[in-house]
């Protein structure tokens, strides 16, 4: 009975994957919203036409060459006429030169964009440290104020506007931070912190996810950076600093006690309650994120419920083990994380 | 001739390639085991008591013995025990076994904890997990299939990586731990 | 009935006033009545029989057997002709009756602490020693209870719980009876407990305060009476905006070395443990009020000054060294100060009154700072040697035991120098996650420690304080884990780790005598007055504490990062020595 449950559970939650994800969040190199991206998407455009327009050059002499090409007999010296030879020497005079020009050229643009990229104005940035794990992004809100630092998991809010300033460091192996509306890759090299800066320049939501290859769920290692006008950031940040709701009804604290009391509290944590938990996910706030296990699911009840009975059939690998709780018990927690917002 | 050589020559290699398979074998839990029902039911098992779940399997593969070295870092078991070489908790990469180092005995001392410190990990650890916890603390003195030891550490360097120690005949400490 | 009440008070005020007199006569008369002989923590003992021209012929007296083999850190106390001696886990209690030949057991009392709690116990199952206050006994057990014994009887009067084991928490300290409360504080700064110092009311048990190291000002008892003296330590509510939010409830500071007190000015000294977790990464922030000094008043617990050593404490540096009370010398006449040889590898001398900072100068190599900016107060950090997540930080000088740990020194009035045992030892470090699993470690943190510059891992020497540098050192093979005494007739005792027991002259350093031992010293020597007439020196055998945990605990060295990092340092010390647990009393024939 309780294996056709989650079955059907399964079923409903995998027709809800994020493989369908909704158009609103837009994961697409050639439509950049931020500036970094915007001066990456200039750059690809130069280079797209430039090597356009020297591809078709290149196809037309190679063309013209095979036209022109003196047929020789078996008794014809294999010496070109005089007048072709001089030709040929203008053509390939030329094409050196404007290759090298243009070659000149592109290392130019090439540089000047790095230079862009480099001249993000750091007018009060918002600091995050991004920390990869095998397989769900961990950030941390940095802060002057240490009591003003919060964590979350897997779902970036920044201002619009406003520079982020994003410090990169690796928990196991090599990730790679990518969200394409926003900026270029940038690598979370173990034992080495990188830096990356960015800006959204109007409000959205950018989905990124990890490009290089790190294990089995690689694939499943979504970001989600959601840019929202300013009073909407500080809104959701102020939230983000406060401990977990303390839940009031029965069902929701019967939820709390069974997430403290098995093996949750092993590996996740809930500010202001007894989790501490530091090698899985944050989840203070669990229930305003839109999806869960770094993008695999949408971040509904039928589909956390379908997360902790069983994450290895939507991710197999994951360091989360299953579950057997009764549907009863599962209810109550699921609910109880779901008021976690 | 060389055609026999050739022959001769893939056939050893594709017999290499098949030896490894099951080194590599990776399987992911997906339904609950024995001792989780039985637990939920109220049912106490007997110490000692390892699942239906045989262990074997474990033993002879890279990943869960990866895994178990993973999740021996996250639970804090090297917080006690560091790499091997105790601290607050006994060795357990040496030829000292105070409460047996068959894996169901090490399934046991784990899940129950033990009198002088060992906290129990029960309903706090799936059952795969702690097989996998179990297959890396053998490893640690070598006792599983030495191709599937972990190698060479990331870290700071703590002594000879898990594949280069010699193995160590478990002798049974009868020697009760100092009080 | 007021007047009854008035007379029940007098009386109250008379037998507390006897039992300060009684325990400073004692002190005076030749006994040994608390583990640091006094208030001022001085271990300077005024009996001088023993002097540098007779050293030489001290000869063993007796012996006692402990009947345990793990670590001995404590000192023995001598009241009334008895000695009173604690053990590590099971924590048995003896006392001695001195008075008969070979001096022959009175009592023991076993209080059978939880065997459970050997697991809480970061470097060896260790008790430092008992308090002796109107005719009863305090001490603490592994298991984070508190118990009161009557001396003549040896039953139990009362036991108080104070912590909880499946927290991580134990309490490994000497308590100390300040008027009518028994002062005791908590270990487990390793396992992210909340660190506290307790005031429990000696006649009764019950807990009169409790002082939190971390967290909000009321829970800390930081109120009106609280004036720091640097900025950086006044504010409101510090103990919480100095953490990441709510990282204060996990977050160390406990206190588990030794308590001062001054009489005149009311106010007791005590230091805070390392915050939680090693890793800093962790927990951005000061972290008050971690690895620091507090002063505060033992009445009410209230807090009248706080003094940092290392805030944001990147190496476990900890804070809870002794203080040492002691007037130093100025122009005018002279300043009521204490001295503080931090773990971070400075010698502080810090005015009591007020916790400011009069000089802090190293004693031991340095890297992991430049110096302490005398102006501010702060500790100014070298930023190459701060841990990082993945990353291998080496030559990380002192290590995280230090220039000295806890084990305690000695201040002799005579020669008005300090004399401390010494710890010459570097590290490798690699700062990794630590995930918080209450009843675990809490850490973070890996390490190698090794020999530091001069090849010899330990060293004693005597410090004068008013120029701020070594009167005489002498190098020792292994880390010196004993404490330190000092005697009117100018000899210096301490132990080492290969369990030879030496007295040297105090001025000059030069070998008296020594003995050797059936295990090595990490014990606290004493001096005492016999029924005889005699002077004797006492000091607990048995190999142990954290840099002894490779012998005590049997640590396998192949792996160097065991023992927290001290097996690598310590791979040779089986051979020179195995556990023990014996009472060695020497005296002059």
């Amino acid at each position: 009975m309780k294996r056709m449950h989650h079955g059907s559970l399964c079923l409903s939650a995998l027709s809800l994957m994020a493989r369908n994800a909704s158009a609103a969040d837009s994961q697409d190199a050639l439509m950049p919203f931020g500036v970094q991206a915007a001066h990456i998407h200039d750059l690809w455009q130069v280079l797209l036409w430039a090597c356009m327009v020297f591809g078709v050059l290149i196809v037309i002499a190679v063309t013209v060459a095979l036209w022109r090409a003196p047929r020789s007999s078996e008794t014809t010296p294999a010496e070109p006429t005089p007048g072709l030879h001089t030709l040929s020497q203008y053509v390939v005079t030329g094409a050196l030169v404007v290759s090298i020009i243009g070659l000149l050229g592109l290392t130019v643009a090439s540089v000047m964009t790095d230079r862009a990229l480099a001249g993000l104005s750091e007018e009060r940035p918002v600091n995050v440290k991004i920390t990869s794990h095998n397989w769900w992004w961990e950030i941390m809100y940095e802060d002057a104020q240490p009591s003003r630092t919060f964590m979350t998991a897997n779902e970036l809010h920044i201002p619009a506007g406003r520079p982020v300033i994003a410090t990169l460091e690796s928990d196991d192996v090599i990730h790679s931070f990518w969200v394409p509306n926003l900026h270029g890759k940038r690598d979370l090299i173990p034992g080495r912190t990188a830096k990356i800066k960015f800006r959204a320049d109007s409000p959205g939501s950018y989905r990124g996810q990890c490009a290089e290859f790190c294990g089995y769920q690689h694939a499943h290692m979504a970001l989600l950076v959601i840019a929202e006008p300013a009073e909407a950031y500080e809104k959701w940040a102020d939230r983000q600093r406060a401990s977990a709701n303390t839940p009031a009804e029965e069902q929701k604290k019967h939820g709390e006690s069974l997430f403290l009391s098995s093996r949750c509290a092993m590996c996740h944590s809930i500010q202001g309650t007894s989790a501490n938990g530091k090698v899985a996910p944050d989840l203070t706030h669990v229930g305003s994120r839109r999806y869960i296990a770094a993008g695999t699911l949408l971040n509904g009840p039928s589909q956390l419920a379908a997360w902790i009975s069983d994450p290895q059939r939507y991710k197999p690998g994951a360091n989360m083990p299953g579950t057997t709780f009764s549907s009863e018990d599962l209810q109550a927690l699921v609910t109880y994380l779901q008021s976690l917002t | 001739m060389k055609h026999r050589m050739r022959a001769l020559a893939w056939a050893c290699a594709v017999a290499l390639t098949l030896c490894a398979c099951k080194r590599e074998q990776r399987a992911f839990e997906q339904s609950p085991s024995p001792t989780e029902l039985a637990l939920k039911s109220g049912i106490s098992l007997p110490s000692s008591t390892p699942t239906a779940k045989p262990s074997g399997s474990y033993e002879e593969t890279a990943y869960a013995i990866a895994q178990g070295k993973q999740l021996f870092n996250w639970f804090n078991c090297s917080g006690c025990h560091s790499h091997g070489g105790g601290g607050i908790g006994p060795p357990l990469m040496d030829d000292k076994w105070i409460y047996g180092h068959e894996p169901g005995e090490i399934f046991a001392t784990i899940v129950e904890g033990r009198p002088n410190g060992m906290p129990s990990f029960r309903g706090r650890l799936d059952d795969s997990q702690v097989w996998q916890l179990v297959a890396y603390v053998r490893s640690m003195s070598a006792l599983v299939r030495r191709d599937a030891i972990a190698g060479r550490d990331d870290g700071i360097q703590k002594g000879k990586p898990e594949q280069r120690r010699s193995r160590a005949e478990p002798q049974n400490s009868s020697e009760a731990p100092a009080q | 009935m007021p007047a009854i009440a008035a007379m029940s008070t007098r009386n109250a005020w008379l037998a507390l006033w006897a039992a300060c007199i009684s325990i400073s006569a004692a002190a005076a008369g030749g006994d040994w009545p608390m583990v640091a002989k006094d208030y001022a923590n001085t271990r300077y003992s005024e009996l001088g029989e023993i002097s540098v021209a007779n050293a030489a012929n001290l000869k063993l007296a007796f012996t006692f057997s402990t009947g345990v083999l793990r670590g001995h850190e404590a000192a023995p106390l001598v009241v009334d002709s008895v000695m009173y001696i604690v053990t590590p886990y099971p924590n048995y209690l003896y006392a001695l009756d001195l008075s008969k030949p070979g001096a022959p057991p009175k009592w023991k009392y076993e209080p059978k602490p939880l065997a459970f709690a050997q697991g809480m116990a970061c470097c060896d199952v260790v008790n430092r020693g008992v308090a002796y206050a109107n005719g009863r006994i305090f001490m603490n057990t592994l298991d984070n209870h508190t118990v009161a014994v009557d001396a003549k009887t040896g039953k139990e009067l009362w036991r108080t719980r104070l912590g909880d084991v499946a927290l991580g928490e134990s309490m490994t300290m000497a308590p100390l009876v300040v008027k009518d409360k028994v002062l005791v504080g908590n270990s487990g700064g390793e396992f992210g407990v909340r660190g506290w110092l307790a005031a429990l009311d000696a006649t009764s048990g019950k807990i009169v305060w409790r002082a939190y190291s971390t967290g909000p000002d009321n829970e800390a008892l930081i109120g009106q009476e609280f004036r720091p003296f640097y900025s950086q330590d006044q504010g409101k509510d510090l103990g919480v905006s100095s953490w990441p939010p709510e990282a204060w409830r996990i977050g160390g500071g406990a206190v588990w070395g030794f308590v001062s007190y001054d009489e005149k000015l009311n106010l007791i000294y005590y230091g805070t443990s390392n915050p939680s977790p090693w890793n800093p990464e962790q927990r951005p922030g000061d972290n008050k009020w971690t690895s620091g000094i507090f002063a505060r008043n033992p009445d009410t617990g209230a807090a009248r000054w706080f003094y940092q050593t290392s805030p944001h404490d990147l190496h476990d540096y900890d804070g809870i060294n002794e203080n040492v009370l002691f007037d130093l010398p100025t122009a005018g006449g002279s300043r009521p100060a204490l001295i503080h040889p931090d773990r971070n590898g400075y010698l502080y001398v810090v005015d009591r009154a007020t916790g400011e900072v009069i000089s802090a100068l190293p004693y031991a190599h340095i890297t992991t700072s430049h110096g302490v900016d005398i102006a501010s107060g702060r500790l100014q950090y070298a930023q190459d040697k701060e841990p990082k997540a993945g990353k291998v930080i080496r030559t990380i000088c002192p290590s995280s035991s230090g220039g000295k740990d806890w084990q305690p020194s000695a201040y002799s009035p005579k020669t008005g120098w300090l004399y401390l045992s010494i710890q010459n030892l570097c590290q490798d470090m690699e700062a990794t996650k630590a995930n918080y699993i209450a009843g675990t470690p809490f850490v973070g943190s890996e390490q190698k420690m090794y020999t530091g510059p001069g090849g010899n891992r330990g060293e004693f020497a005597a410090w004068e304080p008013v120029e701020g540098r070594k009167k005489w050192s002498i190098p020792e093979k292994f880390p010196v884990w004993s404490g330190a005494l000092v005697t009117a007739g100018d000899v210096v005792f301490y132990g080492t780790m290969e369990g030879w027991f030496k007295a040297v002259d105090a001025r000059t350093g030069a070998l008296l005598w020594r003995f050797k031992t059936g295990s090595g010293i990490v014990g606290q020597p004493i001096s005492y007055l016999g029924p005889d007439g005699k002077q004797y020196v006492a000091v607990l055998s048995g190999v142990g504490g954290w840099a002894g945990s490779v012998v005590s605990a049997g640590i396998d060295t192949r792996d160097s990062t065991a023992a927290l990092g001290f097996a690598n340092a310590m791979r040779d010390l089986p051979s020179e020595t195995g556990m023990g647990g014996m009472l060695y009393v020497f005296a002059l024939p």
